[in-house]
């Protein structure tokens, strides 16, 4: 692999702010660009304008959702006014660590938001079933109605 | 007035140093693979670990996370074997937390916590042995764990204490010069680079006049052990970039 342009530390001063913009890993101040991470320089020529500065590790740091990020969740528990997911992916890289999230029935649906159901049928004393995928759902259940009694 | 024995005719101090001389500083960067960030830090006698978690999903209450930033969480403990008696509690003391939270101020200013609204970033140092500098050698500890788990800072944050025997100032106290009696005892973290104060603190009485040459001496001690941290941290990138191209 080719040596690397330069290292740099949190707190070194890059350039300044007229000849480049702030990339990912760096941060402005009194008019300079300064890095904020422990790693390589890299600059990159934009199309139209000044070169972008940043400072990137071998190692990608932690992503976080953000507000306008596209995630992939995983519902772990639902019941009819939301349910509770698991978000794994943001974007197309996994999370170290899931975070949790709530999906609230009136956000399923752009339109029609009153008549989102959430639809579980009870069909013993601990099982729930969905009646459309029929998959079944352990839970404590106070009474089941006798037509779907299941025993 | 200083104790006599803190320094002696020739200037020279109980551990023979010289007044503005640190002790050894040895440190160590990623000594835990399980961590996001982990550091090793020696200094003189004093050896502290910090340990660093994040950032991730606020634990616990949810309702303490903040809209805009990252919250700092961090705990201080001492190992029971760390000081001359065994120690009873590692954790629950008032010190501790009294240490704990001024770590966690120091830790607010430096790390950019605007790029992680509603997350928690942890931050655990233990003191391994205690000889004097416990909060510093736990801040430079930290800072070189946080800079490991690739948590963007504005700078270094390195901590220094500072005494004074009669008139002369002292850099980087050991365990019995911090004990002398009714010795005054100045704790700076600085960062840098920019010359900015994250922390003062000043332990028993300083004549007003005394104060400048305490903090310039607490500064320029900061500032060498900068240029050390600084060399680990090179070191470390090395390390890590010429295991990454094999």
């Amino acid at each position: 692999m080719a040596p690397p342009a330069r290292y740099c530390v949190p707190g070194e001063r890059l350039c300044s702010a007229e000849e480049a913009t702030a990339g990912s890993g760096t941060y402005t101040r009194h008019g300079f660009i300064f890095s904020s991470l422990a790693g390589c320089l890299e600059k990159r020529s934009e199309d139209g304008g000044l070169p972008v500065v940043s400072v990137v590790r071998d190692a990608e740091s932690q992503l976080l959702p953000d507000v306008g990020a596209v995630v992939t969740c995983k519902v772990c528990s639902i019941n009819s006014r939301f349910a509770k997911v698991h978000i794994l992916y943001v974007g197309s890289t996994p999370l170290k660590s899931a975070f949790r999230g709530t999906i609230r029935k009136e956000d399923i649906r752009a339109t029609e938001k009153d008549k989102v159901r959430v639809q579980m049928v009870p069909i013993s004393w601990c099982e729930m079933q969905c009646p459309q995928t029929h998959t079944k759902d352990f839970r404590k259940v106070a009474r089941v109605q006798p037509q779907f009694l299941q025993t | 007035m200083a104790a006599p024995e803190l320094l002696s005719d020739e200037g020279y101090r109980a551990d023979g140093r010289r007044p503005a001389e640190l002790r050894k500083v040895r440190a160590r960067m990623g000594v835990f693979a399980q961590a996001d960030g982990s550091a090793y830090i020696e200094q003189g006698n004093t050896k502290a670990l910090a340990v660093v978690y994040g950032p991730h999903e606020m634990r616990g209450s949810r309702s303490k996370a903040l809209p805009d930033r990252a919250v700092v969480n961090c705990q201080y403990s001492m190992a029971t074997f760390s000081t001359g008696e065994r120690r009873r509690r590692p954790h629950g003391d008032r010190q501790a937390g009294e240490l704990a939270l001024h770590l966690k101020q120091t830790f607010e200013a430096a790390i950019l916590t605007h790029l992680f609204p509603r997350s928690q970033i942890d931050i655990y140092v233990q003191i391994l042995q205690a000889d004097g500098g416990n909060y510093c050698a736990c801040v430079n500890a930290a800072t070189l764990a946080v800079m490991d788990a690739g948590i963007p800072m504005r700078d270094y944050v390195c901590a220094s204490s500072a005494g004074l025997a009669e008139e002369t100032p002292l850099a980087d106290l050991s365990s019995p010069e911090e004990a002398a009696a009714g010795g005054p005892g100045l704790v700076l973290a600085l960062l840098p680079a920019a010359g900015q104060i994250a922390l003062v603190q000043l332990s028993a009485r300083l004549h007003q006049e005394r104060l400048e040459a305490a903090m310039e001496a607490a500064g320029q001690a900061c500032r060498a052990l900068h240029a050390v941290l600084d060399r680990v941290v090179r070191e470390r990138l090395r390390e890590v970039t010429a295991l990454m191209g094999d």
